[in-house]
């Protein structure tokens, strides 16, 4: 499915549309809010690719994986082109995500995300947050071994 | 003792006194990075989780209470503690947000890790607000802590 481009008159109006889409679970409105050949870099997840499809994906597994996923946004931080917002995402797990099995355990994890915006698209994403953190919470006990409860 | 400036805050200079904080960082000069900020400053690792049996301890509270001895920490578990900012932004506001990669060599146990003489480099974002004063109020960073562990050879998640 694909959506309208968002139409917004700032680069933190833009960033707004995403995380508001995001946090509906609304995902083809918020990759909407992207430049089809946006830069996505999710550290946590070793992603460095562009591509609206790429934060389709991202997106896609984590709305999967939690279907009670909560986005509750702390900070959002203008500094010229770039947006940087600060949030909290919770989920209790309902599918594998990351490589871990579905233990029904309860995520929250502080995130940080940093957007740059041009021309009313967001060109670039870079996600920040603790994987340790999200293992922790879904039960994991060693990396090599994701997979073992 | 913090140091004080007369210059008005600016994007600019707001970014400045960040730039200047990395610097000193990059010396290991910890008294330094400290007196660039408000003696109150907060202090932020979401990262930093330690969970013991019957408590966690977190990477919360103020600069100089919980960030000096932790930078302190680093620097000696990794005395060759270096770090490469990649952009730095800022607004009239004071807020700086800076891209910095973090990288050493383990010499000395780092929280739960034995020291096995490895190398980490690891990408963080920094997020610090400058008060009109030019000092640093309030430092935040996010980085993939479990990035860290198994580039060091620790493979438990805790």
């Amino acid at each position: 499915m694909t959506s309208s481009p968002v139409l917004t008159d700032t680069p933190t109006q833009t960033v707004q549309a995403f995380l508001d889409a995001f946090a509906r679970h609304d995902v083809a409105t918020a990759i909407a809010a992207a430049d089809p050949r946006v830069a996505v870099t999710v550290h946590p997840l070793g992603i460095h690719a562009t591509g609206t499809e790429v934060v389709d994906d991202v997106l896609t597994d984590l709305v999967r994986a939690f279907p009670d996923l909560m986005i509750s946004v702390s900070r959002v931080i203008a500094t010229g082109d770039v947006v940087t917002a600060l949030f909290k995402a919770e989920g209790t797990q309902a599918a594998g995500y990351a490589g871990a099995i579905n233990q029904e355990k309860h995520l929250d994890i502080d995130q940080a995300w940093r957007f740059t915006v041009a021309d009313g698209l967001i060109t670039e994403i870079s996600a920040y947050w603790c994987q340790a953190q999200l293992y922790r919470r879904l039960a994991v006990k060693r990396y090599a071994e994701i997979a073992i409860a | 003792m913090t140091e004080v400036s007369t210059l008005p805050r600016t994007a600019e200079s707001a970014a400045g006194v960040v730039t200047e904080f990395f610097d000193r960082y990059r010396a290991h000069d910890v008294e330094g990075m400290t007196d660039l900020c408000a003696m109150n400053a907060a202090f932020s690792y979401p990262p930093v989780e330690l969970w013991g049996k019957q408590r966690v301890l977190r990477g919360d509270g103020k600069v100089r209470t919980i960030g000096k001895p932790l930078w302190t920490g680093l620097i000696a578990s990794f005395p060759n503690l270096s770090l490469a900012v990649h952009t730095v932004t800022s607004n009239d506001d004071g807020d700086v947000v800076a891209e910095v990669d973090i990288e050493g060599t383990q010499q000395l146990a780092w929280g739960l890790i034995a020291p096995a003489g490895r190398h980490y480099r690891e990408p963080h974002l920094f997020i610090f607000h400058v008060g009109p004063d030019l000092l640093i109020d309030s430092i935040t960073a996010y980085w993939n802590d479990a990035g860290i562990s198994q580039q060091l050879g620790h493979t438990e998640v805790d």
